[in-house]
């Protein structure tokens, strides 16, 4: 990184005051975007473990509890025994099945076909439009009598089930609905990663009579080992914090029965409902502990840092 | 991450009878993965045109018509017309402030020098790992000491005012500026054009890729959003945006499917045709702003 303006051969003074200028000119232009940055964003953050501290209302700081907001957490049944086995499961299932759904994909459109730009386009669609379209949208499909019964009705699976609503089905429904959406996000992603790689590999791979199936595991796969890693961290990082689906579908309370309360579900309702700020924040913080404890597991499992 | 080029670059390693097999194979899941994207938002599309004894049956609509979308413009309160202009509103400030804050922090970080640059830079990286959700608390104390959660306009500003200015904007923009050469710059300052003069007339026409990039990728993410006007919006129904409106009418409408489509397919079709027209900053911005995760 060089500076434009560094190679003057000016006298000692010249080049002093042109850096000063230099120096002001960058703090100005960062003046307004780092002041918005300092207060919702490094001030909120640790103002955030600050908070957690307290029995906080809409008012302010009532009464300094140290770490006893954690102790309650622990010993909360809805955050312990639905928040947070709600979000692992998302995460297990939703992370896995769009990573081989999107890689598919990948592979598939990347072959010499024609009309790839048309499939590619068609299959990031459901990623670009809004979360609350989409849940909406699936939860009429969902209806007792909707498509999907409709469908399942021709193949011989007479159901009356409303998935949605249906405290058995309704966090699976979702994890379908979300596999659906974000398979062309993890398509995207592969896509750019599979088109880096030269084409000399396969070249070598071919001459030495390897079927196209066999090339595609010990060739290909090893070498998506950045892009597994980084599609695996985003995916991880996006399933712990999801919000959008659950909410729509099944509003502040999670409903039916906590089935689809996550932890920012969880961490929403403390703030915009009930107003227990200093449990709302404790459960950030525990979300970061989880996001960041993972992302280091995955790197510790990829051994190696992003390809970004 | 590189972009993704339009030109099939698979290599063919294979004979090519086997070569055919596998294209036709190729094409028949192509297709009904294809289906399987379009048939949804068609179904929507075909019921918002229905009336509302008809919406659950599988048949098109019988008599298709506009009601339902003028139910939803003006039979509920808000009324579409009033969560689009919020949704738009918000969207339309939001980019345009990442655009230019971020433009304006990104060639800072890229080019000037000044004391703090590498500490601050990093800082501004690392945020993008801490949830957006431990920040919910402490933004709402402020906010709320801003005065800005009260029912009259000023809450519109709590959720922009969070928005203002992302890590990725300020991120993808300063990547950019270090692809120009620097002897453009060089050259607009020994024709005597100030650091203001050479960012604004010299580098910003030539970054208009990366500007339309993050333009897009802020304006898809801010007419999307659900938490931040889920939180702040919430009480003042005057500010509700589409997505917010969605998953409140939902449970108002119950059982009359048609007004709610209407709602879904206006909240959809303007990201739809962005998509259409300016699909290739879609995918930049995705590649970018997987950094955000």
């Amino acid at each position: 990184m060089r500076s434009p303006f560094s190679g003057g051969t000016d006298g000692g003074t010249d080049m002093r005051t042109e850096r000063r200028r230099e120096a002001r000119v960058g703090l100005a232009f960062i003046a307004v975007p780092m002041a918005l940055f300092l207060v919702f964003q490094i001030f909120a953050i640790g103002y955030a473990f600050y908070i957690s501290f307290f029995d906080w209302g809409i008012r302010g700081a009532r009464e300094f509890l140290g770490f006893e907001n954690y102790a309650e957490l622990m010993s909360d049944g809805v955050f312990i025994g639905k928040a947070i086995p709600n979000t692992l499961v998302y995460t297990a299932v939703v992370v896995p099945a769009q990573m081989a759904l999107g890689l598919s994909l990948a592979v598939i459109v990347n072959q010499k076909i024609r009309g790839q730009a048309f499939f590619r386009t068609a299959f990031y669609f459901p990623a670009v439009a809004s979360s609350a379209a989409v849940v909406v949208l699936f939860t009429f499909l969902t209806q007792p009598q909707g498509l999907i019964n409709t469908v399942l009705g021709f193949v011989g699976i007479e159901t009356a089930r409303n998935w949605t609503n249906d405290p058995a089905t309704a966090l699976p429904s979702i994890m379908v609905l979300v596999i659906w959406t974000t398979s062309g996000t993890m398509m995207l992603f592969y896509l750019s990663a599979l088109q880096s790689i030269s084409r000399e590999v396969y070249e070598a791979a071919a001459i030495d009579g390897a079927n196209w199936w066999s090339a595609f595991w010990k060739i290909t796969f090893p070498l998506l080992k950045p892009a597994h890693y980084f599609v695996a961290v985003i995916s991880v990082i996006g399933a712990l914090q999801m919000f959008d689906q659950s909410f729509i579908a099944g509003g502040a309370d999670g409903a039916p029965a906590n089935s689809l309360t996550t932890m920012v579900l969880y961490l929403f309702r403390a703030t915009g409902k009930t107003f227990e700020f200093g449990y709302a924040a404790a459960i950030g913080v525990v979300l970061l502990i989880f996001i960041m404890t993972l992302t280091l597991i995955q790197r510790r499992l990829f051994g190696q840092a992003p390809a970004m | 991450m590189t972009a993704i080029t339009d030109a099939a670059t698979a290599p063919q390693v294979v004979a090519p009878r086997e070569g055919r097999l596998r294209r036709v194979v190729a094409y028949v899941l192509l297709t009904l993965w294809a289906l399987l994207m379009f048939v949804p938002f068609a179904w929507t599309f075909l019921t918002s045109l229905k009336d509302r004894p008809e919406a659950l049956d599988m048949v098109l609509p019988g008599s298709p018509d506009l009601e339902a979308y003028q139910r939803a413009w003006s039979s509920i309160d808000p009324g579409l017309p009033q969560m689009f202009a919020n949704s738009l509103g918000l969207a339309v400030a939001v980019t345009a402030s990442n655009v230019l804050l971020g433009s304006l922090a990104g060639y800072a970080f890229a080019r000037l020098r000044f004391p703090g640059r590498e500490a601050l830079f990093i800082i501004v990286l690392a945020t993008l790992m801490i949830p957006d959700q431990l920040r919910v608390v402490p933004v709402y104390q402020i906010m709320n000491f801003l005065n800005f959660t009260g029912r009259d306009p000023s809450n519109y500003l709590s959720v922009f005012l969070v928005l203002a200015i992302s890590a990725t904007s300020i991120f993808l923009l300063r990547q950019y500026f270090l692809t120009i050469p620097v002897d453009l710059e060089e050259a607009a300052r020994i024709d005597g054009a100030g650091y203001f003069q050479t960012f604004w007339q010299v580098i910003l026409p030539l970054a208009s890729p990366a500007l339309a990039a993050v333009a897009i990728l802020q304006f898809q993410g801010t007419w999307n959003g659900l938490f931040w006007p889920a939180l702040f919006f919430g009480p003042v129904r005057e500010h509700w945006t589409l997505p917010f409106g969605i998953s409140q009418y939902q449970g108002a409408f119950q059982t009359d499917w048609p007004p709610l489509m209407a709602i879904v397919v206006v909240a959809t079709l303007p990201i739809l045709l962005l998509y259409i027209f300016f699909q290739r900053y879609f995918v930049e911005g995705i590649a970018a702003s997987g950094v955000k995760g």
